[in-house]
């Protein structure tokens, strides 16, 4: 599933607990993943997705104590999730773990239209390992990590400036993999 | 219509200055986010020149680079189409960094990742300011260009040179 833009430009800001609980469902989404994806990978493989699968749960601690701070109770993992595509042996298990940090580094860009600058710095900085995982399980880069597509344009001129920005809407988290029991 | 003259403009003005913009003030100052995104523009150029100069230097490398290079030229147009041209006007595309390609093939990679590296950095800068659409453009894009990082740190580590 693709980042889609589901807001106008007029819409009000991403508020911080909203889109910190949306890249805590990622990182949830990341932790169960990656069980299974270790369970079907050998070798290299299986260390990597080992490591990632700590490095993910170190994230949702982080996150978990960042909404407890702002005096919000964090999302809770779902006891299964639906994965999107069948996962049975080490090749769907690698574009699984790849899939996974594309939902995160996609989650995260969610923090990035907050208004806290320290949140948005944050949500960009934390993008940036995922985005690097994608393209080593991946074995490829892409232009535009967690955007899934291209920007859509929805912005017009403001009157009396001869050059204006084009302002699409902001990108929200979609959820790569829905909780819900397994195919 | 008034008549431009020495009694006549003082009053033009004071009733431009409750009516909107003055006419005889020139452009408006662009707006943080049109600074934003040219800057954003030419560090892009920046970096697709640096990218052709070391292909065209480096035939070896060349291969690896082209899918990077592509990338750039893809957030080069997404960050060209954010921005409204005025009628008669262009977006500058002007370089304004051109520095020497090295002389070893790891050299001249070493240097496009710290191209990379400073890019993902420039980024990062134009946040806060940015709308958040904007923002998050850019933040995908210093999340492409902190992949590029890697791919060049595994690139100079097995090309000619080192």
């Amino acid at each position: 599933m693709t980042a889609t833009p589901t807001a106008t430009a007029k819409q009000q800001p991403m508020q911080p607990v909203p889109a910190l609980q949306a890249a805590l469902a990622a990182e949830h989404t990341a932790v169960y993943g990656y069980g299974i994806a270790g369970a079907l990978l050998t070798g290299g493989d299986r260390a990597a997705a080992l490591a990632d699968w700590r490095t993910h749960e170190q994230a949702r601690d982080t996150l978990e104590a960042m909404i407890v701070k702002l005096g919000a109770t964090p999302v809770a993992a779902s006891p299964a999730y639906a994965l999107p595509f069948t996962v049975n042996d080490a090749r769907s298990a690698r574009r699984l773990a790849a899939a996974l940090e594309d939902g995160v580094t996609q989650a995260y860009l969610g923090l990035v239209a907050v208004s806290d600058t320290t949140l948005r710095t944050f949500g960009a900085l934390a993008m940036q390992p995922p985005a690097n995982r994608a393209a080593e399980w991946r074995g490829s880069t892409v232009a535009f990590p967690g955007m899934g597509a291209l920007v859509p344009h929805g912005g017009l001129p403001a009157p009396h400036s001869p050059w204006a920005p084009h302002i699409p809407p902001a990108w929200h988290a979609g959820q790569l993999i829905r909780a819900g029991g397994p195919r | 219509m008034l008549a431009a003259s020495t009694t006549t403009l003082p009053l033009f003005l004071a009733l431009s200055a409750c009516a909107g913009p003055n006419p005889l003030a020139g452009p408006p100052p662009l707006s943080s986010d049109v600074r934003g995104l040219f800057d954003a523009v030419t560090d892009e150029q920046n970096l697709i020149w640096i990218y052709k100069r070391t292909m065209a230097s480096y035939s070896a490398v060349a291969p690896a680079l082209g899918a990077l290079l592509a990338e750039h030229e893809a957030h080069l147009a997404q960050l060209r189409a954010m921005i409204v041209e005025p009628p008669g006007k262009t977006i500058p595309s002007t370089v304004t960094r051109k520095p020497a390609v090295p002389g070893t093939a790891a050299t001249a990679v070493a240097q496009l990742r710290a191209a990379e590296q400073s890019a993902t950095t420039a980024q990062l800068r134009r946040l806060a300011r940015a709308a958040a659409p904007l923002a998050q453009l850019y933040a995908s894009i210093a999340a492409s260009e902190a992949t590029h990082v890697s791919a060049l740190t595994a690139l100079a580590a097995r090309s000619p040179g080192r």
